[in-house]
């Protein structure tokens, strides 16, 4: 059933690009195709009845009209289909419109069609030249109508051709209404068709955004993997089940296990691999179950490599974390680095200071006449190298300091310790590089101050002698006082207070960068690798604490180091 | 009386000094400059006093102050460790008497021992 009706509709279809060509021919094929239908249906039933009533086969002459008539209309409604199929325009509803208006005016006596029961007829070609041409063409329908009216009256005796003027005004009035109820059609559809395009537009512009989003997001992930896959670094990520769902070409390589072993492992998997002893094994295992935990970064030791892995929690855009990414850096080389750094560290140490100490030893020997007896002159020599072979000591000390600092290998020994104890032993160490100077070295402490404090007893000491030693190698004349004292309840400060040159403001953040000195020129003149200031800063923020400096040129500076006070309950004592 | 004092120390020139040191301080000095022969000689001697540096040859400084503390001849016997290694100055805290950091001033070994060798002649 769906098959006939798909293809009657074929047949009625009319392709066409403009739509209301379209519309129009396929009204008017099943105007035509309506008209075939009825001509067939009349044929054979004029067949049928003319077979059963005349069996002599005569025919009367309006019979013979009628079954030629018929076969005519037959005959050219196929022609006008079959024209409509093929001719694009006009043409044939057109044509079909001025048949219809010769064959009106055939179908009744002149008499009907122009004043009686048949003219009515007239209307017809009007409204359907309004359906199935442009609007407009009604009014041509009306005007065709009224010159074959008039012909027809001027056949009629008695019949002035005036008398027809109700009946235009009629036809003119049908055809308006005609042409703006087909106008009114024509509008709506064209609107209809307007919306269409419109909303067609708007599904094509649509499309083609999320197929460029599409694109983009797979250029987007294209990318990502090409990083994941470039990258130096072992990248393994686990769901939240702890099953490792990406793993990088760098993993297996820097890991020497095949990628389908760590894929779709778990973390116990991974830290049951051979090359990683009992220690490595739980460090990776915490690393893993518990990402994001400080430090950030772990050394693991791996075989024969050394790693440094961190671990982070992978989060969704909703900030649910679904598993983890742990990174794997080739430290091997670093590692190596940093082991020969110490084993320099340690062989500089020993190898500077043994010779320094025996050229201290000789010479102290000499001095305190363990050989014999010395004059002046002699003893005098012997403490000058005495005091530069101490200044030298002082050097590799500070120098060994700051690779210790740097190299992260300073410890800390916090005990409780009295400030007296702290401003006595550095009065006491630096009185006579004052004395020498001829300066004045005064130092305070304020009652607030607690009596005991908790801290590195030799590391504020080596802090303090720095800071007077740095003030007192920038003063010429004047003083040095040093103030313990507390700024605020919950902390304790040390301040250096000289009367030195001080310290030009645009040079005042520089000061505490190693081998810096205001002045580069001025390195030869006040001995010292500026070393001193880098490391005061280095021990106090590895002390918690902060340290400032107010300084006016010409005037003097201030050096103010603060620490949090400790509280002596926090701390066992040794 | 002169009280026996060993000096366990590989550098030559420090080695001198620290005799030298001992010596002011009325000690009578043996020198020892291997840690082989230091095992040997802590086994037959009663040092009143060793100065031991930890860096040796043959045994390190860590074995002989094991040594000591297993030997009861040398119950009382005073352990200066010398070493340039502040860190590891540390960590001898518990196992000597005194921890001295290189540099070690001739003036500065000799008033110290002076002050333990007097200490001792008046128990």
């Amino acid at each position: 059933m769906n098959v006939v009706l798909r293809r009657i509709r074929n047949w009625l279809d009319v392709p066409s690009d403009d739509p209301d060509d379209a519309r129009r021919r396929k009204l008017l094929n099943i105007i035509l195709a309506g008209f075939i239908v009825l001509c067939i249906l009349l044929l054979l039933t004029l067949l049928i009845w003319l077979q059963f009533t005349k069996p002599s086969n005569e025919w009367s002459a309006d019979e013979k009209i009628l079954f030629w008539s018929t076969a005519g209309l037959l005959l050219t409604s196929i022609l006008l289909f079959v024209a409509n199929r093929l001719v694009r325009g006009w043409s044939a509803s057109g044509l079909f419109i001025v048949f219809m208006i010769i064959g009106i005016s055939f179908a009744d006596q002149p008499e009907q069609l122009v004043t009686g029961r048949s003219l009515f007829l007239f209307t017809i070609p009007i409204f359907l030249a309004s359906m199935l041409l442009p609007s407009w063409t009604a009014f041509i329908a009306a005007l065709l109508d009224m010159a074959i009216l008039a012909i027809l009256a001027r056949q009629l005796q008695n019949f002035p051709l005036s008398s027809l003027f109700p009946t235009y005004i009629g036809l003119a009035f049908i055809s308006l209404l005609a042409w703006l109820s087909a106008r009114g059609v024509e509008i709506s559809l064209r609107d209809l068709r307007r919306l269409n395009i419109e909303l067609d537009q708007r599904v094509a512009d649509r499309t083609r955004e999320l197929s460029a989003s599409l694109a983009r997001e797979r250029i987007e992930a294209g990318r990502s993997i090409a990083i994941l896959e470039s990258i130096t670094d072992g990248v393994i990520v686990f769901d939240i089940h702890g099953k490792a769902i990406v793993v990088n070409p760098a993993t297996t390589q820097l890991l020497n296990l095949p990628r389908d072993q760590v894929i779709n492992s778990s973390i116990s998997d991974l830290t049951r691999s051979k090359g990683l002893d009992a220690n490595n094994r739980s460090i990776l295992g915490d690393l893993l179950t518990n990402p994001g935990q400080q430090p950030a970064s772990y050394r693991l030791h791996w075989g024969k490599k050394t790693f440094s892995v961190s671990s982070a929690q992978v989060f969704d855009t909703e900030e649910t974390p679904i598993g983890t990414v742990a990174i794997f850096r080739d430290y091997t080389h670093e590692a190596e680095i940093e082991k020969m750094k110490d084993t320099i560290l340690a062989t500089v140490s020993h190898e500077l200071r043994t010779p320094l100490n025996a050229i201290l030893g000789h010479v102290e020997m000499l001095k305190e006449a363990v050989y014999g007896p010395i004059n002046e002159r002699q003893a005098r020599a012997s403490e000058r190298v005495i005091s530069n072979t101490h200044r030298l000591l002082d050097i590799v000390s500070d120098l060994l300091d700051q690779a210790q600092i740097q190299a992260g290998k300073m410890s800390l020994k916090i005990h409780p310790f009295k400030p007296n104890d702290l401003l006595d032993n550095v009065l006491g160490l630096m009185f006579k590089t004052a004395a020498d100077k001829h300066l004045a070295l005064t130092g305070e402490i304020e009652p607030e101050l607690p009596e005991i404090l908790i801290g590195d007893l030799r590391r504020l000491q080596q802090i303090l002698v720095n800071l007077v030693n740095n003030a007192l190698k920038f003063t010429e004349k004047g003083s040095v006082h040093i103030r313990l004292f507390c700024p605020d309840r919950k902390h304790w400060a040390m301040e250096v207070q000289d009367t030195g040159m001080g310290i030009p403001e645009d040079e005042q953040e520089h000061i505490f960068d190693p081998f810096r000195q205001v002045d580069n020129s001025m390195t030869r003149k006040y001995a010292g690798f500026g070393l001193g200031l880098s490391i005061v800063n280095q021990l106090v923020a590895l002390m918690g604490g902060d340290v400032a400096v107010k300084s006016t040129v010409g005037v003097g500076s201030v050096f103010t180091v603060t620490f949090p006070i400790v509280q002596t309950g926090g701390i066992q004592h040794e | 009386m002169s009280d026996l004092a060993y000096v366990i120390e590989d550098d030559e020139d420090l080695s001198t000094i620290f005799s030298e040191a001992l010596m002011a301080a009325n000690y009578e000095v043996e020198t020892i400059v291997n840690g082989l022969t230091a095992h040997q000689r802590l086994k037959e001697g009663t040092p009143h006093l060793v100065l031991l540096d930890l860096h040796l040859p043959g045994l390190s400084g860590d074995e002989l102050l094991n040594q000591i503390h297993a030997d009861k001849r040398l119950q009382k016997t005073i352990v200066v460790i010398a070493t340039a290694d502040a860190r590891l100055g540390d960590a001898y805290r518990d196992s000597a008497d005194y921890i001295l950091i290189k540099p070690i001033s001739f003036t500065q070994l000799r008033d110290l021992t002076l002050r333990l060798h007097s200490r001792h002649d008046k128990d």
